[in-house]
């Protein structure tokens, strides 16, 4: 218990804080410097302020979800370094399971407080830093060329000025592309996986075919869905566009309170 | 100023803030080591990594092939700094890109996806600062057991909203992916664990199947021309 009172002292904030700190100067500058490029090129700035509007409202109910990631690992690593980790880099679905395997690594029975030891708590730190940095990695090594060759590869070739280049993407967006399409399906992937498995652990989760496991992961989806199928057709019916700002989250508020009920029947 | 003066400096400050705050990361164990008195222990880092990092390490790169093209510049440099892709950046700038109804690859999707994930970046970070502040009388009343529902479905609550968004833009392709991968889980079921992982194939799958599509309705317009 001495320990997480250390984990949870002034100089643990400080530390952690600091790099949160930095992490949101960062995000401000790039905020700026977008939306003043943007105003330039000439970019409707009501539409850059939709943008920022739908994406905060869009945030605000995921950072809640994040924020009790933190607290479900502020019983064995301290508030400070859960808030760091799921500021920075972080990623809610992965930091206990990486938190998890690393006191393993050391020979912790659990990932709790009363078998915490400093030694444990730095290597599962720096294995909780170390395990995801490879897309920061890869964008400091290859993010320019990369980008580069995806965003003009023709002006590239030909040898075109950038006004031609941006020309040529004008009116290459104004072509049906595949680019939109394949982003579709890259969605329409990565939802289907989830729900996929929340229907493959209704039927097989515990046990194959034995229709045994819990459909409250499934039913929390359809209520969403339904939520969203339903403010699309108010949007549609009333041509109110703004609910387009608050559809997603209006979902997902629907169905995680939807879940509270459910959870106490399923 | 233009768009290749604006990405020619995104680059060179994304570069600069990314490599600050990924040696920062890297150091901030040690700092913590010594504080604590404590250094991390290097084999157990080693055997941690071996066990669990390799499957980060693949997913790290197919996540940079995959979500760079949707970020631009600016939302790539960001994302990856700030983490949460899956279940937040990515859902959010491309919920920002139909809003305002603009189309990869362009200058303008390059702008909305910077604005929208420095956004999002921030109101996590207020979200969480403020949390962290209040967790203390807070914690009880999230703690709640009756709240705990709501907050352990948070990943199906998003899921559900934009699997209705996508699903009707492609009901067949929608329909084929999500049979198949359901059968995949049904029949074996240990890969429910690993549905992460799964997305690479389920991904894959729903591209060939649009390029195939895609094709097919290019194809009288092609001929018509």
């Amino acid at each position: 218990m001495e320990l997480l009172g250390k984990l949870n002292s002034p100089v643990m904030y400080l530390i952690c804080g600091g790099i949160i700190l930095l992490v949101a100067i960062i995000c401000v500058i790039f905020g700026v410097r977008a939306y003043k490029a943007g105003k330039e090129m000439g970019i409707d700035t009501g539409k850059m302020k939709r943008v920022i509007t739908a994406s905060a409202t869009f945030s605000v109910l995921p950072g809640v979800g994040i924020l009790l990631g933190v607290i479900a690992l502020s019983g064995s690593l301290g508030t400070p370094w859960p808030w760091l980790r799921l500021s920075v880099i972080g990623a809610l679905h992965y930091e206990t399971q990486v938190a998890e395997a690393a006191g393993e690594a050391v020979g912790l029975k659990a990932l709790s407080a009363s078998e915490m030891t400093p030694e444990a708590f730095t290597t599962i730190a720096l294995l909780m830093c170390f395990c995801i940095i490879w897309g920061m990695v890869l964008m400091i090594f290859n993010g320019k060329s990369y980008i580069t060759r995806l965003m003009s590869p023709s002006a590239k070739k030909k040898g075109e000025s950038a006004k031609e280049g941006e020309q040529a993407a004008e009116n290459k967006a104004k072509k049906p592309s595949f680019a939109d399409t394949a982003m579709t399906a890259m969605f329409i992937g990565l939802v289907s996986a989830y729900i996929a498995s929340y229907i493959g652990h209704v039927i097989s989760g515990e046990g194959s075919f034995s229709f045994a496991g819990s459909p409250l992961s499934l039913a929390v989806a359809v209520v969403s869905a339904l939520a969203m199928g339903l403010f699309l057709f108010i949007k549609e019916k009333a041509k109110a566009d703004w609910i387009d700002s608050f559809s997603v989250a209006g979902s997902m508020l629907i169905a995680m309170a939807a879940a509270i009920f459910m959870g106490k029947v399923m | 100023m233009d768009n290749e003066k604006y990405i020619k400096g995104t680059h060179r400050l994304g570069r600069i803030f990314t490599c600050i705050v990924l040696v920062l990361l890297l150091l901030a164990p040690f700092i913590i080591g010594i504080y604590l008195k404590a250094m991390p222990n290097m084999p157990a880092v080693i055997k941690g990594f071996l066990s669990v990092g390799i499957v980060y390490l693949v997913s790290g790169i197919v996540e940079y092939l995959i979500y760079v093209p949707m970020l631009g510049a600016g939302g790539s440099y960001l994302a990856f700094i700030t983490g949460n892709l899956i279940n937040m950046k990515i859902p959010c700038a491309i919920n920002a890109r139909d809003i305002v109804g603009v189309k990869s690859g362009t200058p303008e999707n390059e702008i909305v996806a910077t604005l929208s994930i420095a956004t999002s970046s921030l109101v996590t970070i207020l979200v969480l600062a403020l949390g962290v502040l209040l967790m203390i009388p807070l914690q009880p009343v999230l703690q709640s057991p009756a709240l705990q529902p709501a907050f352990e479905n948070v990943v199906p609550a998003l899921f559900g909203a934009m699997a209705y968004k996508y699903y009707r833009q492609s009901k067949l392709v929608s329909l084929i992916v999500l049979t198949l991968m359901t059968l995949l889980f049904c029949f074996v079921p240990s890969l429910i664990g690993s549905t992460s992982m799964m997305v690479i194939p389920s991904g894959a799958l729903a591209i060939a199947l649009s390029y195939v599509a895609f094709k097919k309705k290019m194809k009288p317009a092609k001929e018509a021309e």
